[in-house]
C-alpha cells in the first residue's frame, strides 16, 4: 500500500542534520527581521514568508528527489499527500502532519501538524493585530507550492488555523489546481 | 572510455551548462557537431573552421530538440514509465538522465562505453544538488547558466568525470 | 523566548492579552529543554540561511552592507542562545561569564558544540600589542558555508557574517559589548587544507577592557 510505503521511505532516508535549535532560531530570525522591515504589516510578511518558501520549495525539491532516491511521478494527487506528509516533511522537519478533510474530488486536503519545530520558542507579539494576522509558518506553504510546481503540479496552500493563533490545532489546505504539460523548447526561426 | 561532452537543460528547455572535454571524432571536418548529424530538422550546415560559442549553442539546441522528441516517442510507446536512456551513432554515444523535476542531463560518450545512467544520477544529487542547488549565492533560477558555473560545482564535475577515463 | 520583539506596550485596555489553545498547548507547557538535543536535516538549515542571504542581497548595495544584515540577523539568535545554553547549565556554573576569557570559552566550546556539533577549532589573543582588545575564533570549515562557492567577485564576502552576528549577540547579552566580524584566511593554494577557513575576530569597547584591568587589580 502507497501509505506504508511512503511511511518507510521517509524513514529509510538519511539526511545529514543538525541541531534543531540552530534552524528553528534562524527561522525566528527570518520572520522577525520582516516583521522590522515591514512595518509589522502581518499581511505583507505572510506574502514575503510565501514567497521565501517558493523559492525553497524550487530548491528543495531536487534535494528530496536526489535523497528519497525518487524518479517516477506520483500516480495521483492522494500518492502526492502521502509522499508530502511522510517523506518530505519527515525528511526536512523530522515531522509527520496528518493528512485529512479530503473533498470528494480528491483536489483538496489538509495537513494537521501536531508538532511545529518552527513554532518551538514562538509566542506572537501580543499587539492585538498579530494573532489574528500573522501566519507565523507561512514559509510552508510556499515551499509546498515551489516544491510541486517543479513537479508539474500548480497548488494553492495557505494556513486556516494555527496554535500560535490560540487554535487548538495548525491546520494547512492544500488545494490541486492543475497539472502542468511539459515545456516545450521554442520554434525555430 | 572517453567522455566528449556534457550538457543541462532546466525545465524551461534552456542549455544552462555545457562542458566539453574532447571534440567527439567526425567523418568530415568542419561540421557542427556529430550530434547533429541524427538530430531532425537537418542541421544548417557551417564552415567554420573553429567551434565558437554560436556553434555550442546551436549544438545544444539540437541535442535539446532530439532528446525531447526521443524522449516523448519513448514514453508514447513504451509508457509514461519507460524512460529514454542512450543512443549510439558510428562516432559517440549520448546518454540521457531526466529527474521528475525536468532537469535533463546529457552525455555524449565514446560508442564503447556503458550505461553512464548512474553517472548522470551521481552529477545530479552529489553535484547539481549539492553546489548549485543548495548554494545561497546561486539564483533558484538559472537564465543564460547563472549560478551553475561556479567554482565547486565545475571543479567536481571535472574530477568527476576525468576519473572516470 | 518569543522571536517577536516586545508588543506588549501596544496593548490597549479591552484587549484581554494573547488568546491560547484549549489544549493547553503553549511555550509554557512546552518542556524547554525538549529540543536540546533534537535534530533536524542540515538541508533545511541550508535553505534558510539561503533563502535568508538572497533577502539580504536584494536590500544592500555593497559586501559589507550584506555582512552588517547577516551580522544583525544572528544577533538576536546569540542573544537567546546565551540565556538557553546558561539555563541548561548545572547550577553551579549557571551565572554568566565574568571574564573574556570565560565568556570566550563559553562560546567556544558551548555554543559551538551546541549549534555545529564540535568545538571551534582555536581561540587566539591578538599578538599586535596596539590592540590588546582583539580576540580570534578561529573555525577550520564553517558549517554555515557548507554549500557556499563564492564567485570571485565577491571573494571578499564570508557569510559566516551571521554567526559572527551570533557571537556579538552572546557577547553583548553577558555585558561585554563588542563587535564581531567573520574574515576568510584559508588560501586558494593547491593542498591548502582548510580553503574556508574563518577568523571570527572579536574587538571589545574599551570600557570592557578597562573593567577586566581592574578585577584583575582587585
Amino acid at each position: 500500500m502507497a501509505s506504508s510505503k511512503a511511511s518507510r521511505l521517509g524513514e529509510e532516508t538519511r539526511m545529514d542534520k543538525v541541531n534543531a535549535e540552530l534552524v528553528v532560531l534562524t527561522y525566528g530570525t527570518i520572520v522577525a527581521q520582516l516583521c522590522k522591515d515591514f512595518d509589522s504589516d502581518y499581511v505583507e510578511v505572510n506574502k514575503q514568508l510565501d514567497k521565501m518558501g517558493y523559492n525553497i520549495g524550487l530548491r528543495l525539491i531536487e534535494d528530496y528527489l536526489a535523497k528519497s532516491n525518487t524518479v517516477r511521478r506520483c500516480a495521483n494527487f492522494r500518492e502526492t499527500a502521502e509522499m508530502i506528509a511522510k517523506v518530505g516533511f519527515k525528511i526536512f522537519l523530522n515531522i509527520t502532519p496528518t493528512i485529512t478533510n479530503w473533498t470528494s474530488d480528491g483536489k483538496q486536503f489538509s495537513l494537521v501538524f501536531d508538532e511545529n519545530p518552527f513554532a518551538d520558542f514562538v509566542e506572537l507579539p501580543d499587539d492585538g493585530r498579530a494573532q489574528d494576522e500573522l501566519w507565523y509558518s507561512n514559509i510552508l506553504c510556499g515551499v509546498l507550492r515551489g516544491a510541486l510546481e517543479m513537479v508539474q503540479m500548480q497548488v494553492e496552500a495557505h494556513f486556516i488555523s494555527d496554535v500560535l493563533r490560540g487554535n487548538d490545532t495548525t491546520e494547512m489546505r492544500i488545494s490541486l489546481i492543475r497539472y502542468i504539460d511539459d515545456e516545450l523548447p521554442p520554434e525555430d526561426d | 572510455m572517453v567522455v566528449y561532452s556534457f550538457y543541462i537543460f532546466d525545465r524551461h528547455t534552456e542549455c544552462i551548462y555545457s562542458k566539453s572535454w574532447l571534440p567527439p571524432p567526425t567523418s568530415h571536418d568542419g561540421s557542427a557537431a556529430a550530434a547533429a548529424a541524427a538530430a531532425p530538422p537537418p542541421p544548417t550546415t557551417t564552415t567554420a573552421p573553429h567551434t565558437t560559442a554560436s556553434d555550442n549553442n546551436n549544438d545544444a539546441k539540437l541535442i535539446f530538440g532530439t532528446v525531447f522528441s526521443l524522449r516523448n516517442m519513448v514514453r508514447k510507446l513504451g509508457g509514461d514509465d519507460d524512460a529514454f536512456v542512450s543512443f549510439r551513432t558510428a562516432h559517440y554515444k549520448l546518454h540521457y538522465y531526466e529527474t521528475a523535476s525536468s532537469l535533463r542531463l546529457v552525455m555524449l560518450t565514446d560508442t564503447a562505453t556503458p550505461s553512464m545512467r548512474n553517472v548522470l544520477h551521481q552529477i545530479y544529487i552529489n553535484l547539481w544538488v549539492e553546489y548549485v542547488v543548495k548554494n545561497p549565492l546561486s539564483p533558484v533560477e538559472h537564465r543564460g547558466g547563472r549560478g551553475v558555473r561556479n567554482e565547486l560545482f565545475e571543479l567536481g564535475l571535472d574530477q568527476f568525470v576525468r576519473g572516470l577515463m | 523566548m518569543a522571536n517577536l520583539g516586545p508588543g506588549k506596550a501596544a496593548i490597549s485596555k479591552e484587549q484581554a492579552g494573547l488568546r491560547y489553545p484549549s489544549n493547553g498547548k503553549t511555550i509554557y507547557h512546552r518542556p524547554l529543554h525538549r529540543s536540546k538535543t533534537a535534530e533536524l536535516s542540515q538541508s533545511s538549515f541550508a535553505y534558510l540561511f539561503s533563502e535568508m542571504v538572497s533577502y539580504a542581497q536584494r536590500r544592500v548595495t555593497g559586501i559589507q552592507d550584506l555582512e552588517k544584515r547577516l551580522n544583525l540577523q544572528g544577533h538576536p539568535v546569540g542573544l537567546k542562545l546565551l540565556d538557553l545554553l546558561l539555563t541548561r547549565e548545572p547550577a553551579r556554573t549557571q551565572t554568566r561569564p565574568l571574564t573574556i576569557i570565560a565568556l570566550l570559552h563559553l562560546i567556544k566550546i558551548n555554543l559551538w558544540t551546541h549549534l555545529f556539533g564540535r568545538q571551534a577549532d582555536r581561540l587566539e589573543k591578538s599578538s599586535n600589542p596596539d590592540t590588546p582588545d582583539e580576540y580570534m575564533i578561529v573555525d577550520n570549515e564553517p558549517l554555515v558555508n557548507a554549500y557556499i562557492s563564492v564567485p570571485r567577485e565577491m571573494s571578499q564576502l564570508n557569510c559566516a557574517a551571521f554567526v559572527a552576528g551570533i557571537v556579538e549577540g552572546m557577547c553583548d547579552g553577558a555585558m561585554f559589548p563588542a563587535r564581531v566580524t567573520a574574515h576568510t584566511v584559508g588560501g586558494k593554494e593547491e593542498g591548502e587544507m582548510w580553503p574556508g577557513k574563518t577568523v571570527f575576530l572579536v574587538k571589545f569597547q574599551p570600557e570592557v577592557l578597562e573593567r577586566e584591568a581592574l578585577i584583575g587589580k582587585g
